[in-house]
């Protein structure tokens, strides 16, 4: 992101935001609600024009990428499906309009453990499997950078867990993350370093490990950042 | 391109909202030809424009349908989020809205073959059972079926069209159903001259129907045509100028 700016009408939801990735780590993406993190991911993933500055990814604007499935994955929401069609034939439209080999659409399905309820209409799917079938669609392309929004939201303990060790795992095999949240705990477990910011703007950008160091956790970082401020809003959380 | 067409194909397929529309229209075209063929006086059903109008309830309703088939192929993307996904797998979204009117070009020709023929075949069994001579000839029939099957391809392209720039769905049909089964016919009342130059009349004179009040054929076809390269070219731009929410 590079002074990255979007503005609705009177409300800046996003301003003057600059900040970039390190490859193979996992980004902890931080803010209270309506900092303006699902705006930024937008914007990154060319779904909204910035009205000022840009985002990047892999040095270009996503619209721009050779093979945008191939180097990019991502959930915005959890409940992108059309709830008439089986996860299969999602996955399977996405994967022709790729040009992604059908046969990995039955990898991503076992990937993310839905093959039994692939031929199911999402309408019959836990919240839980929508979210599992989200990601299966972002990694249709085997994707190098895995972008998400909230992926834990209404997931079970044990589904944070699947999801964190899941995310875990793809940063080792040299995958980057960039990963949103509003809830620290399901973050801090996972992250390599962490970008707050509030209102719109950064706050802070730290390497986990760096706090530690410090002797800091990142819930003080993270209160201590985004609570005062010159208009005083509530603290979050 | 192709990708994406194939894409928006399988889209198509893979609910059952199309199949439900294809039955529906099934049903409403047999209902409205028997309708028209018992209940209208025989001395009315005598004549050549009534019997083209009866048999031409199959293009009115194929367009109608095939319109809607094909605003629904971007209204559900937008209504469901599944247009998120669509477009981050092809972010140049150009190439989304252009399959998406193929796509739909070809539903939508199903839909009119398919209203069309069943409408001929069941004015022609009707008919000549309630005594009526049927005045139709070869060029009458091929005209109901290929101005029916062109007529609903178009619309279907109109459909997206208007869909991509309306987005919401429920006011996207509504609209669409109001200004075909209603709004025109009340230019047709009132104003002939304009209504010869509405794009639902233009369609029920692609297929031969009332052919002295209404423009000839393949002057409405062109026509129609246009009409349908606008929808889309508006689509188009709407698509690509505005942000996805
Ligand atoms: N399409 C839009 N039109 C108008 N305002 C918008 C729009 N999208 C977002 N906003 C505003 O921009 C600000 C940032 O919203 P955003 O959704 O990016 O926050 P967020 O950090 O993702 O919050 P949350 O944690 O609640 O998901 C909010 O004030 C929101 O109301
Ligand atoms: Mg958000």
């Amino acid at each position: 992101m590079r002074s990255l700016t979007k503005r609705f009408g009177e409300v800046v939801a996003v301003q003057d935001l600059t900040f970039s990735l390190e490859a193979s780590t996992v980004t902890g993406f931080l803010g209270p609600n309506g900092a303006g993190k699902t705006t930024t991911l937008r914007l990154l993933l060319g779904l909204a024009a910035p009205t000022a500055g840009a985002a990047l990814v892999f040095g270009r604007r996503y619209c721009e990428l050779e093979d945008p499935a191939g180097r990019v994955g991502a959930v915005l929401e959890s409940n992108d499906f059309h709830p008439g069609r089986s996860g299969r034939d999602h996955l399977r439209a996405l994967a022709l309009a790729a040009e992604i080999p059908q046969a990995r659409v039955e990898e991503v399905l076992a990937l993310v453990e839905l093959g039994p309820a692939a031929n199911r209409r999402v309408k019959t799917y836990s919240l839980g499997m929508r979210q599992r079938l989200g990601l299966a669609a972002a990694l249709l392309g085997d994707p190098e950078l895995l972008v998400l929004d909230e992926p834990a939201n209404g997931l079970d303990p044990a589904g944070v867990h699947w999801l964190r060790t899941f995310l875990r795992r793809f940063a080792d095999r040299d995958g980057t993350v960039l990963v949103s949240s509003h809830v620290l705990a399901e973050v801090a477990q996972t992250v390599d370093q962490v970008v707050i910011i509030d209102r719109g703007r950064l706050v802070a950008t730290a390497r986990l490990d760096e706090l530690a160091g410090r002797g800091e956790t990142l819930e003080d970082t993270y209160l201590e950042l985004t609570a005062g401020g010159p208009d005083e809003s509530p603290a979050p959380l | 391109m192709r990708a994406q067409l194939r894409s928006e194909l399988l889209k198509q397929r893979s609910t059952r909202t199309n199949l439900g529309l294809f039955a529906g229209l099934l049903g409403l075209v047999t209902l409205a030809v028997l309708l028209h063929g018992v209940g209208l006086p025989t001395s009315d059903l005598a004549g050549t424009d009534n019997q083209l109008m009866v048999f031409g309830r199959g293009e009115y309703l194929g367009a109608l349908f095939a319109a809607l088939v094909g605003a629904m192929s971007i209204t559900a993307e937008i209504r469901h989020g599944t247009i998120r996904p669509t477009f981050l797998v092809t972010p140049h979204r150009g190439r989304v809205v252009a399959a998406k009117v193929g796509a739909s070009i070809l539903m939508g020709a199903g839909f009119g073959l398919a209203a069309s023929t069943l409408a001929v075949g069941v004015g022609a069994a009707v008919l000549p059972a309630q005594g009526i001579d049927v005045q139709l000839d070869g060029g009458d029939y091929a005209l109901l079926i290929a101005g029916g099957t062109a007529a609903s391809a178009l619309w279907a392209a109109i459909g997206v069209g208007i869909g991509a720039v309306v987005r919401d769905q429920v006011p996207t049909l509504l609209g669409i159903s109001a200004w075909l089964l209603f709004v025109e016919g009340l230019f047709g009342e009132n104003l002939v001259d304009v209504s010869r130059l509405a794009p639902g009349t233009l369609g029920v004179a692609i297929s031969g129907q009332e052919p002295d009040t209404h423009l000839a054929p393949a002057l409405s076809l062109l026509l129609l045509a246009l009409y349908a390269t606008a929808a889309a070219a508006a689509g188009w731009v709407a698509t690509t100028r505005r942000d996805v929410v």
